[in-house]
């Protein structure tokens, strides 16, 4: 027998977001068009219209459906899993190094040039802000499970928030109705309106306690006045409020994640619907 | 006892209609003629087994034994089922077999073998070849290469699946009992049953089972002395330190062993008390402390295959116990006199290095724990959660974990709409042990359920609920500690055949846990569907630590 902690082969299932080959093959995929682009340059013009600049146009729409179809992969969770169409994570990879070759392969598409016309702008620009939306969101996605693990005791769903508010402000008025009158009126003032309801605060994205310590003082120093019952319960009051505090983070940092999603999704599926429009009508016309 | 012949009311066909389904629900044929109802204590002494008993026992586990009448060529259970009963052979008889060697070393006992020395498959050792459980030492009423006999003796062959030749066949007659060790242990069956012609079995379940050999020395002193001339010698083969060691040293073994049950949170050795012995645990969980300061703290756990005493055994001079051992639920071990395991060792060198690799690594163990109190903090954690008993734990990393809830939603579609589990729990470090069923080594939902409708799933460690035969009674719920079984609404009534009769008319409740996407045939979709990866199968508490340690 041996505590020697090697994980059995086989028996974890997971996949870790590793960026390693995937973010060779985007360089290497980048590295590629760019070169093809610098010899189409010296050859011959690159505009939209060439074959070369169609076919970067062509990738791009390809590489833009395919990043897509992570969104509808997570509606299909269950056909996935069933076919074994691949990991979530897989997918996200190639969502991810996909929209970042889809912006360069439209800019190179469009010759590094500025549009004309109000349709292209709008391409364009759309094109831009779906690609930078989910760089941003990428940039929250890192950041804020780091700062909700390493900050917090609490873990809380997003969709109990509410439920988990009014249990704490349950049992703190159960608490506070057995209090010294003192108590009670610091909790009327300072915590009963802190336990109301859950509250969204910039402050949380610089300071993950939402500057408990400094919103506890008030409770630090009536403790000391305290006999030491009565303080027992303070003490009681001041961890409901922690955890208030804390689910006040969760709900906060949580809530941008899933907003985050509002600034990206709508516009993506509008490029998505130009990009088809655009395609009849320059296979058209 | 009834049969179908008989004018039975619909009530007593639904029962018997369960019970049909219960069986096949462990993967045997549905072979039952008949079952009886509930037995009077009158009829239980009946059977030679529970003549000892009186009537307010008898009466006490009576809703736990049954008699059924199987049919000719039924599969009673397959090699590598777990069993949460044993059969007692009332008439006719019952042929049992090896299918597959190499099945059988598929279904050997799960060890948690992150922590367990296990010999290579490459390592030659004396008597290797002819070692593992390839020698009869059981004595079956009838060995069907040999003349059959008879016997009318209550003997015991819950292990003798080991025992057994590949392709030979063991026939056990009238007086005979098997499963039982099995079943106490949380060890696979490593044989098939099935019966020869029709065949009478009184059927025990592990409460009984567990309090008949409570209430009567007698019987579990017959019952050790069985185990020990038949089943210990493959016990001992099959543990990862004496895996492939000669028939020589484990009869010798054998010989000085003695065996030992622990009732939950008692103490087994005493830090400071005199040494004098090597333990081996067969099954349930050993929590090791050492004291500190004015305390005590949690310096390791010991899970079914691991061994105590050899770091007081070898180190010459520490005659004391260095820890005090205690078991966390029942414990059975087996309990080696250190001075005769010195003698024995003595022949094995192999034996005696692995024992100084594995008491290294305990020196190793107790010195972190004593160093990192946050390490030993973790183990008691681990050993009161119930992480140790855990095969496949889900565990999301937080620090990577956008909450998207993907793994929920994927558990849902996977189930009908119908998620297996939350994503809340233990929080450990950045961890989260998510409140999804652990899959235990020993699962004590399973015991106590009336159809039989939680069970392993065959060879796997799966635990899973089949949801055709659940009836909502909740025990499984109650009985699991990690509240990883939910109980949920089906908007249902119970029909008015319904048995028991007390849920006619009721709201018709099913059980709801975790069953790794067993059905499905696909890896579990809470893993295959998180975007960040973070979500993670483990299948012991050092996975866990080694996550935590990343």
């Amino acid at each position: 027998m041996s505590p020697v902690a090697e994980p059995r082969a086989g028996r974890r299932r997971s996949g870790r977001f590793r960026a390693g080959p995937w973010a060779w093959a985007f360089v290497l995929a980048a590295a590629a068009c760019l070169v093809l682009y610098a010899v189409g340059l010296v050859l011959w013009e690159v505009r939209p219209g060439t074959l070369l600049g169609m076919s970067y146009g062509i990738a791009a729409a390809v590489l833009l459906t395919g990043a897509a179809l992570y969104g509808l992969r997570r509606r299909t969770m269950s056909t996935v899993s069933r076919w074994r169409l691949g990991s979530a994570a897989g997918w996200l990879r190639l969502h991810l190094y996909g929209g970042g070759l889809f912006l360069l392969l439209v800019l190179m598409h469009t010759g590094f040039r500025l549009p004309t016309g109000t349709w292209m702008w709008w391409l364009w620009l759309l094109s831009l802000w779906t690609a930078f939306s989910g760089l941003a969101g990428r940039a929250l996605q890192l950041w804020i499970p780091r700062v909700l693990a390493s900050g917090l005791s609490v873990e809380a769903n997003y969709d109990r928030i509410p439920e988990l508010v009014a249990e704490l402000r349950q049992r703190a008025e159960r608490l506070v109705a057995d209090c010294d009158p003192s108590v009670q009126s610091l909790y009327a003032r300072k915590i009963a309106p802190a336990l109301a309801a859950p509250e969204q605060s910039a402050t949380f994205f610089f300071d993950v306690t939402g500057g408990a310590r400094a919103r506890l003082k008030d409770l630090d120093y009536l403790a000391g006045l305290l006999s030491s019952a009565e303080k027992e319960k303070l003490r009681e009051i001041e961890r409901l409020y922690r955890a208030k505090l804390e689910i006040d983070a969760h709900y906060t940092l949580q809530r941008l994640l899933r907003v985050w999603l509002w600034f990206h999704v709508p516009p993506s599926l509008v490029l998505l619907a130009l990009v088809v429009v655009h395609i009849f009508t320059v296979s058209y016309y | 006892m009834t049969t179908p012949e008989d004018p039975l009311t619909k009530t007593m066909l639904k029962r018997i209609e369960q019970y049909r389904d219960r069986w096949s629900s462990y993967g045997g044929q549905t072979g039952i003629v008949a079952i009886s109802e509930k037995l009077s204590p009158q009829e239980l002494r009946t059977y030679e087994i529970f003549s000892d008993y009186d009537d307010k026992f008898l009466e006490k586990i009576s809703p736990d034994v049954s008699v059924v009448l199987w049919r000719d060529g039924s599969v009673l259970f397959e090699q590598g089922t777990y069993l949460d009963l044993a059969f007692f052979v009332a008439g006719g008889e019952v042929d049992v077999f090896v299918e597959d060697a190499g099945e059988f070393q598929e279904a050997e006992p799960i060890f948690d073998t992150s922590r367990t020395v296990m010999v290579p498959p490459s390592t030659s050792r004396e008597g290797l070849d002819t070692a593992v459980g390839r020698t009869a030492f059981f004595r079956p009423s009838q060995v069907l290469e040999g003349g059959a006999s008879a016997s009318h003796e209550i003997t015991f062959l819950a292990s003798m699946d080991f025992d057994l030749p590949k392709g030979a066949t063991a026939r056990l007659g009238p007086g005979e009992l098997f499963g039982e060790i099995g079943a106490m242990s949380g060890w696979p069956q490593s044989v098939t049953a099935r019966t020869v012609g029709e065949c009478q079995l009184v059927q025990i379940r592990v409460p009984a089972l567990r309090l008949m050999k409570r209430k009567s020395q007698a019987l579990k002193e017959r019952v050790d002395q069985l185990y020990k001339e038949r089943a210990l010698m493959t016990q001992l083969k099959s543990t990862p330190l004496f895996r492939g060691c000669n028939d020589f040293f484990i009869q010798g073994l054998m010989e000085v062993v003695e065996l030992v049950s622990c009732e939950p949170g008692e103490t087994l050795v005493q830090e400071g008390d005199s040494a004098d012995a090597v333990y081996l645990v067969r099954s349930g969980f050993v929590k090791l402390v050492q004291q500190f300061g004015d305390g005590q703290i949690a310096v390791s756990y010991l899970s079914k295959g691991m061994t105590l005493g050899e770091v007081e055994f070898l180190i010459e001079g520490l005659d004391r116990w260095e820890v005090t051992a205690s078991s966390v639920e029942y414990a059975e071990l087996v309990k080696i006199p250190a001075e005769t395991f010195g003698n024995l060792v003595k022949l094995s060198p192999e034996i005696e290095e692995q024992l100084w690799q594995t008491a290294a690594a305990r020196i190793k163990e107790y010195g972190s724990s004593r160093h990192d109190v946050s390490r030993s903090e973790f183990v008691s954690g681990a050993v009161e959660t119930g992480l140790v008993q855990g095969n496949s734990i889900l565990v999301i990393d937080l620090e990577s974990c956008t909450r998207c809830d993907d793994c929920v939603r994927a558990c849902a579609a996977t189930h009908d709409g119908r998620p297996r589990f939350v994503r809340e729990g233990n929080k450990v470090d950045n961890l989260l042990i998510a409140k999804s069923c652990y899959h235990c080594r020993d699962p004590v939902c399973l015991v106590g359920c009336p159809t039989g409708a939680i069970h392993r799933a065959g060879l796997e460690a799966v635990v899973e609920v089949d949801e055709e035969i659940c009836i909502g009674c909740g025990t499984c719920a109650r009985n699991c500690p990690y509240d990883a079984i939910v109980m949920h609404e089906t908007e249902e009534l119970w029909p008015d055949d319904m048995i028991p009769t007390a849920l006619r008319g009721t709201d018709r409740l099913l059980a709801s846990k975790c069953d790794l996407c067993h059905s499905t045939g696909h890896d579990p979709a809470c893993v295959s569907n998180c975007p960040q990866g973070c979500a993670y199968r483990v299948g012991s508490v050092e996975e866990i630590q080694e996550l935590l340690s990343r």
